[in-house]
């Protein structure tokens, strides 16, 4: 019990540290342990900036349409890469060459399945697909399905890339306690069924990108993790949250958000850090129970 | 010759004909009526689509894709599209012939039902006569000066098409080019409008 509590202390102590490093920015952390109970956060109520991290919330809106039989994931969606501003309702594109996915790009015109579309979404962080989801289920029916699963700070208000909106700070925004209530209503299968739960699992244990939670493992246990993740960064913003499943033992959900104007790498390496740090105070917690 | 069976809307099974609304009126914005196309091509499965070539360049599956937001019932085979593809097909091979290049029909751009979600009142689609283009070649149709370009072929070649202009508000297109040989509709020989059971072909 001992070790537990010197290692949440430490996690504490060199989140502070870290945060400190970031200057002009801030590092949000929430952890909550299933094996443990063990629950922490720093900064778990400030609101970030979701950049990509939305996507989650997203999915959820997307596996909630198809619960209510609105259509499947075998159902097919034109691609068109049209889309009314949410702030003027004046028609906007994504750019192909600021997204990270050129297959759903390749698609304009044809028709991709659901399911194809959240993967792309999730796995290779694609906007359009982002954009084509979230405009076919609704904002205010993923931000229903949200609330209907009793996620607060996770606050849904627009497609990506929508400039306009963004020069005026309607922006979607989330908290690191709002990120694992989501996280966690995906594992738990709040409202939904175990397929979809699973489904979504899947989809995000897929992730292309590294993100910092992966990397900053220890050597010996990122060989034997599986991380259902997903990764978000604009230019001041890096961020990674995600279901840690390790042998032997249920997950451990963990949100880590940065905001800083400091190069990427600065940014990346934060979350590295905080990552190991968590999951020494994680194993330890999970040894103590 | 075309192979496929013509079948008359009325006589179909009402899950289907509700949502075909064949010889029903449809509205447009400006008020305008027009009857809604009563036969139809069935086309039996998708192998039949792909296999049924209207014209050297265009085959039936391109002017009959469509997505989610078509009621379901129509997204199954057999499925029915108007007759009067036929001179969308005919109108589109002469632009494609024009254009020397591959012309690329959007999914929900060519027939797509009056109860599509997509359907706005009064929209030819919905007699399988508008056709919505939104490439050439590898060329995406996405800017005004593409668009313009491809709309000046469409209006010098088919003085009888109506192409829409490139601009943001409804009648405009800014991410394709929109042509439509107006409320068309085509009962092929054969074929009789006092038949009201049964297959169309006498």
């Amino acid at each position: 019990m001992r070790r537990a509590e010197h290692l949440q202390a430490t996690l504490a102590s060199r989140a502070g540290e870290i945060a400190a490093g970031l200057g002009d920015g801030a590092l949000g952390i929430s952890v909550f342990d299933y094996l443990s109970g063990f629950a922490w956060a720093l900064n778990g109520d400030r609101w970030f900036h979701a950049a990509s991290t939305i996507k989650i919330a997203i999915l959820v809106g997307l596996f909630d349409a198809i619960e209510r039989e609105r259509f499947t994931l075998d159902s097919r969606l034109h691609v068109r890469n049209r889309f009314l501003g949410a702030l003027d309702g004046q028609p906007f594109r994504v750019d192909a060459g600021r997204d990270a996915d050129d297959d759903v790009h390749a698609a304009i015109g044809k028709t991709m399945r659901m399911g194809e579309l959240a993967r792309h979404m999730i796995v290779r962080s694609s906007n359009l697909a982002a954009n084509l989801l979230l405009d076919l289920v609704g904002v205010e029916e993923t931000r229903a399905a949200l609330a209907a699963r009793g996620v607060d700070g996770v606050d849904v208000r627009r497609g990506v890339e929508d400039e306009r909106a963004f020069a005026t700070g309607l922006n979607n925004h989330v908290t690191p306690n709002g990120v694992v209530a989501l996280l966690r209503a995906i594992r738990d299968g709040r409202a939904f069924s175990a397929a979809s739960s699973t489904a979504m699992i899947d989809i995000l244990m897929d992730q292309e990108f590294a993100g910092g939670i992966v990397p900053g493992l220890p050597d010996a246990i990122r060989a034997v993790a599986r991380v259902a993740h997903k990764t978000g960064d604009i230019s001041t913003v890096s961020h990674d949250a995600g279901l840690v499943f390790l042998p032997g033992r249920p997950p451990y959900v963990i949100a880590i958000l940065v905001t800083s104007s400091a190069d990427a790498s600065t940014r990346t390496g934060a979350l590295a850090a905080v990552s190991g740090l968590v999951y020494d105070a994680v194993a330890a917690a999970g040894e103590a129970a | 010759m075309l192979t496929l069976p013509v079948v008359d809307a009325l006589a179909l099974d009402g899950s289907v004909s509700r949502l075909l609304k064949p010889d029903a009126l449809m509205q447009t914005r400006n008020g305008d009526s027009h009857r809604l196309p009563r036969f139809f091509y069935q086309v039996d499965s998708w192998h039949d689509a792909l296999e049924t070539q209207l014209t050297p360049h265009f085959g039936l599956w391109e002017l009959m894709d469509v997505d989610l937001h078509e009621a379901a019932p129509l997204r199954l085979f057999p499925r029915y599209v108007p007759c009067a593809v036929t001179a969308l097909a005919a109108a589109l091979e002469l632009f494609r012939l024009e254009v020397g290049s591959t012309v690329r029909i959007a999914a929900n751009g060519g027939y797509r039902s009056p109860t599509h979600r997509g359907s706005r009142s009064g929209s030819p689609h919905c007699w399988g006569t508008a056709a919505n283009i939104y490439a050439i070649g590898g060329e995406p149709l996405d800017t005004e000066e593409q668009i313009g370009r491809y709309a000046a072929v469409a209006r010098r070649l088919l003085p009888f098409a109506w192409v829409r202009p490139y601009g943001h508000d409804l009648g405009e297109a800014d991410d394709h080019l929109h042509l439509d040989l107006g409320y068309l509709t085509s009962i092929p020989n054969g074929i009789s409008e006092h038949h009201h059971g049964g297959p169309a072909h006498e």
